[in-house]
């Protein structure tokens, strides 16, 4: 009776969004109060709904109820309660009802905290949220339904996909999917402001705090699922350019671009045209990012969904999305007043830069995960682009990016001075040589682009602080001053101070791994020893274990450095026995921000067995990057400046008609 | 019952909330700028608090707040649009769009697509009560062998469901953990050793040899164990050893007893140039000769091989063979109910026009089984 409902439930939510997704709009064309306000009610409603039938499938897999085929086939009886939760989106229908879930949810945000925002634009833009939430529920009851029900109800359950057994993936698909989804919030909004024909710069304010949330999220969402795959999959590498990975690249640089194109249309009324085009583009690739991940036609280590007619559905929705809105964007972009001019240096010509690398590099990232599949339709030939294409593109492209990231928060807006910020930036940029040197002698050995690599990371990072700096006025006024000054700084500021210095750290931690890094494969026989990263490993032996549904070999390491024991780990090979599938699971040691990576390969005929082992220093760096980004998006998110307008409405909800009118 | 009324209140609370907004008075919203003008207004302040501070100098300050007050003045020079007239109408029909969209599509493609009135069957509820359900039965054995591994007697009764059910690894599992619990007895290695033949398709492996040996061993007159034992000589290509072995068995066997025939088909087949039988599956007429075993052997013998046969075919439908030779046993072991069912899903895999199809009709036809049933 519960999975029944929820699924009543998900069929209404249909109802609700097919009404939501017109009347709306026409209550917008009337400046009907009624019908617009008819948008926000709605949203609730479906979130509601949705929320109902996403938590009956849940309680379905929880109760381990296997006369729901979903079930049955992505559960077992003896997974741990977490997984038997995380299962619930560990596989294709369940994932697409976290989607529907996310973005009811994200339009629910917009009813409610879009009180400042014109009626038609709230009305129109929830409109837009339920067009895709008509398609996608759509999608779900009709190619990928989670709630259809067995006859004969077997007892057990098939199990999910043992490298999706990790908590990991309890956490990684949310918040790729907050981002993914959260785009759809700038999209729609996009997509309105055509309709209406009005597009200025308080749009890209109202637009920012979105964007914002959902680059947070997805910054979240592929550091984790990067450090996931760095240690479930065994194979040592945090990044391996799988199209997976650069479906969710993609949205990522895109929306970046867009975060920063958004505050030139903020300050200057400027690149507004680019601006609407970039939040096309950026929901356009988290859509392509889910067909790409969700229709099987990629190989990739962790897609899970082989169904090609669902895949003609998801090109169908692609088509109508993406297509629809560069349409409408065609015949409305002309129409749209330009805002004001700049110099080439200045802020914007700064930004301008940044949106030209970064799109550019998108498209490269674009190329090389399309150009394969392109060609293997057309001419059947199965071809791979893979590290060095991207390497080579996408390091290069990044090279002027990192230069000029610094720069841009110096020059003043519409003329800057060059001179003026170089001569701010110049010690940045000598503290950071010294300290790449630094660093470079402590690590040893390398080669001398490393070096650059290594400066490269610390300037961003000094830049960054510099910029505080110069703003607080350290130096110039008193010490006094300049703290009141710090303090007093618009939060957004910090936020771009911690953004351009967490991409510095990332740098370091990529620049380091990838030249620093040592690997040895060896076989070894209990009582043996090797060595890494100046730490000496002894292989003490082999024993089995019995996990809930699995079974496991461990093998137990000692670390010691000079003489001392620092460290054990244990690394093992599982045997999932429902599905009858190894894993390896990585033992992992962690110095600082280096880690000793200890993997188990096959056991040889003698009794030994082959060990990899990895120093990689300074690696956790790449992903305390990340955090470091996502700390400065939810602070920039806390900038009051973001909740501008909310005042005048909260007058409005007195209900004379007096008070209406006053506006 | 109770469902029904779930469903009809969560409609009716969904269409009520959505009504909420259409049965307010019609509204004309005019034209508001005031949210812009709040956005503006505050980046005034901004460039204030910019100048203040020292970021920027007077002269962009006065740049920036003219181009802000222009976008000011813009905003409030917008004219209201309005229409007032045919509100009450729209109201009306988005109304009933409302009352009769929602219990429609509702109703009509959860009927099209639900299953109503299926119950929830969460797995607890379901091993607390479990009927006859071979599986659960099972389930509920395998939970709580799980939490006590040591009792024999659980894993003595699985092992032959498992054998029977054709999960040849728990089978073996299964027989081991029993020995080593319950001691071995000839009953649990010959088990063993069926498992270990079935699981490597006919032959008789040397682990199964020996597990043979130690049965004949315990039970010297145990038939499988010496039918086994001599088929294990048959399969090394000794043929002389093989017929001499099928001969003493026979030899020893009662006249009458019912494997006579098939040691009589072994002992022709490894007399003369004839060729030695292919390791393969039970075949039909070893399955038809162990009909007339005693009692209890007879019960496990041919279960386990039929359905045997039966389980494998479950897994691979596409074998013609396997579906003649499992129709004709279950008619043979007088077993007319899956006998049929066999020929309804054999029906399936090869339709009654093909080649095959025909032939498992005539089949059923001499076994006099129910041919027009199994193929509508």
């Amino acid at each position: 009776m519960i999975v029944e409902t929820g699924h009543y439930a998900l069929v209404l939510a249909l109802a609700v969004a097919l009404l939501s997704s017109v009347l709306p709009v026409i209550g917008a064309r009337r400046n009907d109060a009624g019908m617009m306000a008819f948008a926000s009610t709605a949203s609730v409603a479906l979130f509601g709904l949705v929320l109902l039938s996403f938590s009956a499938l849940t309680w379905a897999y929880e109760a381990s109820d296997f006369s729901v085929k979903n079930v049955w086939e992505n559960s077992h009886s003896a997974m741990p309660a977490i997984f038997r939760f995380s299962a619930v989106w560990g596989n294709h229908e369940g994932s697409m009802m976290l989607w529907l879930l996310i973005l009811t949810f994200f339009s629910l945000l917009v009813a409610v905290f879009g009180r400042n925002l014109p009626e038609s634009l709230k009305a129109n833009t929830l409109a837009v949220q339920a067009w895709m939430a008509v398609a996608f529920i759509l999608f779900i009851l009709l190619t990928s339904n989670p709630f259809l029900r067995l006859d004969v109800v077997p007892a057990e359950g098939q199990d999910l996909n043992p490298i999706l057994q990790d908590v990991g993936l309890a956490i990684h698909p949310p918040l790729l999917y907050l981002g993914y989804v959260g785009f759809s919030v700038s999209f729609s909004f996009a997509i309105a402001a055509l309709i209406d024909g009005r597009l200025d710069a308080a749009w890209a304010r109202w637009v920012r705090p979105w964007t914002l949330a959902a680059w947070t999220f997805l910054t979240a969402g592929i550091a984790m699922g990067s450090y996931w795959a760095y240690y479930e999959l065994g194979w040592g590498g945090w990044w391996f350019w799988d199209p997976v990975e650069n479906a969710s690249l993609m949205p990522w640089l895109a929306g970046t671009a867009l975060l920063h194109s958004a505050i030139v249309m903020e300050k200057r009324e400027a690149l507004k045209i680019w601006t609407v085009l970039l939040a096309i583009i950026a929901f356009s690739l988290s859509l392509l990012g889910t067909f790409l991940v969700r229709s099987g036609v990629l190989t990739s280590v962790h897609s899970f969904a082989t169904d090609p007619s669902r895949g003609v559905f998801i090109l169908g929705i692609l088509t109508l999305f993406i297509g629809g809105a560069f349409t409408l964007f065609a015949i409305r972009a002309p129409a749209l007043k330009s805002g004001g001019l700049f110099a080439p240096i200045s802020r914007e010509g700064a930004l301008v830069l940044n949106n030209l690398v970064l799109t550019v590099s998108m498209a490269s990232v674009l190329i090389g995960t399309l150009y394969p599949l392109v060609l293997e339709t057309l001419t059947g030939n199965k071809i791979s682009v893979g590290a060095p294409f991207f390497n080579l593109t996408f390091g290069l492209l990044m090279v002027p990016l990192l230069i000029a990231t610094p720069f841009g928060p110096m020059l003043a807006w519409k003329r800057g001075d060059l001179l003026g910020a170089f001569q701010r930036l110049y010690v940045a940029a000598g503290l950071a040589l010294v300290a790449g040197l630094v660093f470079f002698y402590l690590d040893e050995g390398g080669p001398i682009l490393a070096v650059l690599g290594l400066a490269a990371g610390f300037y961003l990072i000094f830049g960054a602080i510099a910029d505080l700096w110069y703003r607080s006025g350290f130096g110039k006024a008193a010490t006094g001053i300049a703290w009141k000054r710090l303090i007093g700084l618009p939060r957004s500021a910090f936020g771009t101070a911690l953004g351009h210095a967490g991409l510095g750290i990332t740098v370091l931690g990529v620049i380091a791994v990838s030249t620093f890094q040592t690997e040895h494969v060896t076989e070894m026989k209990p009582g043996e020893t090797a060595d890494a990263g100046g730490y000496h490993l002894v292989f003490d032996g082999m024993n089995s274990m019995k996990g809930p549904n699995f079974t496991e070999q461990r093998a137990h390491f000692s670390i010691s450095r000079d003489g001392q024991k620092v460290r054990e780990v244990w690394s093992s090979k599982r045997l999932y026995t429902a599905r009858r599938m190894p894993t390896t699971e990585a033992g992992i040691a962690t110095f600082g921000a280096s880690q000793l990576y200890v993997a188990l390969g096959d056991p040889m005929a003698d009794g030994g067995i082959v060990v990899r082992i990895w120093w990689k220093p300074s690696v956790l760096f790449i992903w305390f990057g990340a955090l470091f980004m996502m700390a400065g998006g939810v602070i920039s998110l806390t900038d009051r400046r973001l909740r501008v307008g909310a005042p005048a409405r909260r007058a409005k909800k007195m209900p004379t008609p007096a008070l209406e009118a006053a506006e | 019952m109770l469902f029904w009324i779930i469903i009809a209140v969560l409609t009716a609370l969904v269409a009520a909330l959505l009504l909420a907004p259409l049965m307010r008075a019609p509204k004309v919203v005019e034209e508001e700028t005031s949210g812009e003008a709040e956005v503006y207004k505050d980046q005034l302040k901004e460039i204030d608090r910019d100048l203040a501070g020292g970021l920027i100098n007077a002269q962009e300050a006065e740049n920036a707040r003219a181009e802000i007050g222009r976008r000011l003045i813009a905003v409030s020079a917008q004219s209201a649009r309005s229409t007032a007239a045919g509100q009450t109408l729209a109201h009306r029909i988005a109304q009933v769009l409302v009352i009769a969209l929602i219990p429609a599509v509702g109703l009509g493609a959860y009927l099209y697509l639900g299953s109503p009135g299926n119950p929830d069957q969460p797995l607890e509820a379901r091993l607390a009560n479990p009927g006859n359900n071979m599986e659960l039965l099972v389930a509920k054995a395998e939970r709580y062998l799980a939490d006590n591994p040591d009792d024999g007697k659980g894993w003595d009764i699985l092992a032959p469901i498992y054998l029977r059910s054709g999960r040849l690894g728990d089978a073996e599992l299964a027989w081991r953990n029993a020995m080593r619990l319950q001691g071995v007895t000839a009953e649990r290695v010959i088990g063993l050793g069926e498992t270990l033949v079935q699981n490597n398709q006919g032959i008789v492996t040397e682990d199964a040899r020996a597990a043979f040996q130690e049965g004949a061993r315990l039970d010297p007159k145990n038939p499988r164990a010496r039918f086994y034992l001599a088929l294990a000589i048959e399969q090394a290509g000794r043929r002389d050893e093989a017929k001499a072995a099928f001969e003493a068995f026979s030899k020893e066997s009662p006249a009458d007893a019912p494997w006579q025939p098939l040691l009589k088909d072994h002992i022709a087949a490894n007399s003369g140039d004839a060729p030695p039988a292919a390791p393969g599956n039970p075949s039909a007429a070893d399955v038809q000769a162990a009909s007339g075993m005693s009692a209890g052997d007879r019960q496990q013998m041919i279960r386990s091989m039929v359905e045997g046969l039966d389980a494998k075919l479950k897994d691979n439908p596409k074998n013609f063979e396997g579906w003649m030779r499992l129709v004709r046993s279950y008619a043979m072991l007088g077993e007319k109910d899956k006998a049929n069912a066999a020929l309804t899903t054999s029906l399936e895999n090869f339709p009654a026009t093909g080649q095959e199809g025909a032939q498992l009709v005539t089949l059923g036809r001499d076994l006099g089984l129910d041919v027009e049933g199994a193929t509508k």
